[in-house]
């Protein structure tokens, strides 16, 4: 239902010198600088399927979602969503689609809740009917009944998310665009918003379209990842199959604060462990390996005879680690192809 | 279109119910247009003391030609003065994103979000105004030229409605545009009084480039024979709609703009 097909989108920025100077300069003759932030995407997503869509800051997710909705037209390639354009045919698409943008609210500021809901009835043509019930059960499930007589600028950022999400989902439509919803939320309200979206997509087979930092959204919610860098697509697949394929990578963090030279691996570890990057300072130290292959007790084994540890850290074979190697490997300057390669 | 009309009334009724909460905003801007409208007129009062005419044309024609300028621009301010706000609260913020999603027209969205009480002030004055001038104005007055004179008043909102709506435009590409749209608005005070007493220069410029001539001086002129303007003000109807036409090209123009660069 969802089809992108090498999208792509680069930004033409003006180039300015700094300063006063640099300014005036701009205005007579301008410079522009073309910023890729989405390289060539493909991806098909069908009806029902809570895809999560992954990556580091500025690796170009809210961008891929802006050109899905329609608000940014692609530089090329071609998007289309339940056969609709949506960049050509913006307003027919927004009908089956619903959104939501991080901190940016889509309810009315200064009328209450309530009203802000009912405008959103006329403005997508709501049935009275229906509109009541959905209401009635999204009351329930976010627990919205103290919040609905309430203007949204009164709002706190949990209560906030809360209506908004309700607000995206409201006219039911087919596809949800979720641009992190759980940013800057408390556990409890994270844990709300979970439950309400897993359940949406129960009942009426909405589409999901997620993106986030926190990888416990995508545990909980996704059954398919899209992790994408630098504008590319880096994996796409399953949920359990990228930790099948990846998750027999283990990942020991050692905390050595006697380290006074660069960091040597020991001998009998050479070829079935790697060193990544050092995140803080030089005292700590990181080894990747393959768990079928060597034990993580001779790991840890081998580093405590040769250094002295202070303290350590088993990752577990989370989403959360297998992003993070994959980011990891991806600084240290391999390209994706390779960091795939490697994998 | 019906819907439109529906989907209005809604969003109206809500912004009527914030103006209420704010009784005393709504009073304060009332009054406050009101007051300053009063002090124009006032000016003119003293002027005319001293002299009987400015340039052929009598106290109670010169405030016929406010009262319509007035009216007129009341239309603007009480359901589009929304359009001043489109760089600072739609564009930068990223606010736009947000109506861009909704099934309906955006511009539509954008005037509909806003319901400005201290137009009401301005329609009221400019009514008392047309109450007072209309009685002194030699004139006889039928169902005709009551039907006229509010076509004449609509398509006087409508000239400052498009004039705004082409600046306010600019801020597609500009940070802002809202001091070029105050500077092209502060105009139309000049259009409130007979053209004819300017430069030509000045005339052409306000007749044909940015016509607020139509907003008030030449409707006005239609009902007062000896003006010499009754045949180009026929045409003001028609000069409103070519406006409107031309600044909601633009505005489609820089919504495309938009779509492609995304700021
Ligand atoms: N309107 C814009 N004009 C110019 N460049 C932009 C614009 N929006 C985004 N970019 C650039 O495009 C790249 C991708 O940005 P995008 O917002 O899509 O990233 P993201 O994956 O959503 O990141 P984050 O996780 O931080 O939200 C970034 O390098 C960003 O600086
Ligand atoms: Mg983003």
């Amino acid at each position: 239902m969802i089809t992108v097909e090498n999208l792509q989108k680069e930004y033409k920025l003006v180039k300015r010198d700094p300063g006063l100077k640099g300014a005036v300069k701009s205005l007579f003759h301008r410079q522009y600088e073309t910023k890729k932030a989405v390289k060539g995407v493909d991806f098909t997503i069908g009806q029902g399927e809570t895809v999560g869509y992954i990556g580091a800051n500025g690796a170009g997710k809210s961008t891929t979602i802006k050109m899905l909705t329609g608000i940014l037209t692609p530089s090329a390639g071609k998007v289309t969503v339940n056969g609709l354009v949506p960049y050509e045919n913006r307003q027919e698409n927004a009908l089956s689609i619903g959104a939501v943008f991080g901190q940016r609210t889509q309810l009315f500021w200064d009328i209450p809740v309530r009203e802000s809901f009912n405008l959103l009835k006329h403005i997508y043509e709501i049935p009275d009917q229906e509109f009541a019930e959905t209401v009635s059960m999204f009351t329930e499930v976010l627990n919205l009944e103290p919040l609905l007589g309430v203007p949204v600028r009164q709002l706190s950022l949990g209560q906030k998310m809360r209506c908004e999400l309700a607000a995206a989902f409201l006219h039911r439509p087919k596809v949800v665009y979720l641009d992190e919803p759980t940013i800057g939320l408390d556990i409890a309200v994270k844990v709300r918003i979970r439950k309400f979206i897993k359940e949406m997509n129960k009942i009426w087979g909405t589409t999901v379209l997620l993106t986030t930092h926190d990888m416990q959204d995508i545990e909980e919610i996704c059954d398919r990842i899209i992790i994408i860098d630098e504008g590319r697509i880096l994996y796409d697949g399953g949920l359990e199959e990228i930790k099948v394929q990846f998750g027999q990578k283990r990942v020991i963090h050692f905390d050595l604060p006697e380290l006074d030279s660069p960091f040597i691996l020991p001998a009998p570890l050479l070829g079935m462990a790697e060193v990544l990057p050092a995140s803080e300072g030089e005292t700590k130290v990181s080894l990747s390996f393959d768990h079928e292959r060597v034990k993580s007790s001779f790991v840890i084994s081998e580093m405590m005879n040769r250094y002295d540890i202070q303290d350590l850290t088993i990752a577990d074979p989370k989403i959360e680690s297998i992003v993070e190697e994959l980011y990891n490997r991806r600084e240290q300057g391999g390209t994706y192809e390779q960091v795939l390669a490697n994998s | 279109m019906r819907r439109y009309a529906k989907l209005y009334w809604e969003f109206a009724k809500n912004q009527m119910k914030v103006m209420m909460e704010y009784r005393i905003d709504f009073i304060i801007g009332v009054l406050s247009v009101m007051l300053e409208q009063f002090a124009s007129i006032f000016f003119i009062k003293v002027v005319f003391n001293h002299i009987e005419q400015i340039n052929g044309w009598s106290f109670y024609e010169i405030l016929f030609i406010y009262g319509i300028a007035a009216t007129g621009r009341s239309i603007h301010h009480i359901f589009f003065d929304n359009l001043w706000t489109l760089g600072w609260q739609y564009i930068r913020p990223g606010q736009l994103d947000r109506l861009l999603i909704r099934p309906i027209n955006p511009l539509f969205h954008i005037v509909a979000d806003r319901l400005h009480q201290d137009g009401f002030g301005q329609l009221i004055i400019g009514l008392i105004i047309l109450g007072t001038a209309i009685p002194q104005l030699d004139l006889a007055w039928g169902a005709v030229e009551i039907a006229l004179l509010v076509v004449m008043i609509i398509s006087s909102g409508m000239i400052f409605v498009a004039v705004n709506l082409f600046f306010a435009t600019f801020s597609f590409w500009m940070i802002d545009s809202l001091p070029v749209v105050w500077a092209v608005f502060n105009l139309s005070d000049f259009a409130r009084y007979p053209l004819t007493i300017y430069h030509k220069g000045i005339r052409t410029f306000l007749t044909w480039i940015i016509p607020y001539g139509f907003t008030a001086f030449y409707p006005a002129a239609y009902f007062i024979d000896k003006s010499g303007f009754r045949e180009l003000a026929l045409w003001t109807p028609a000069v409103a709609l070519v406006c409107c036409v031309i600044a909601y090209s633009f505005w489609n123009r820089g919504l495309r703009s938009f779509a492609s660069t995304g700021s």
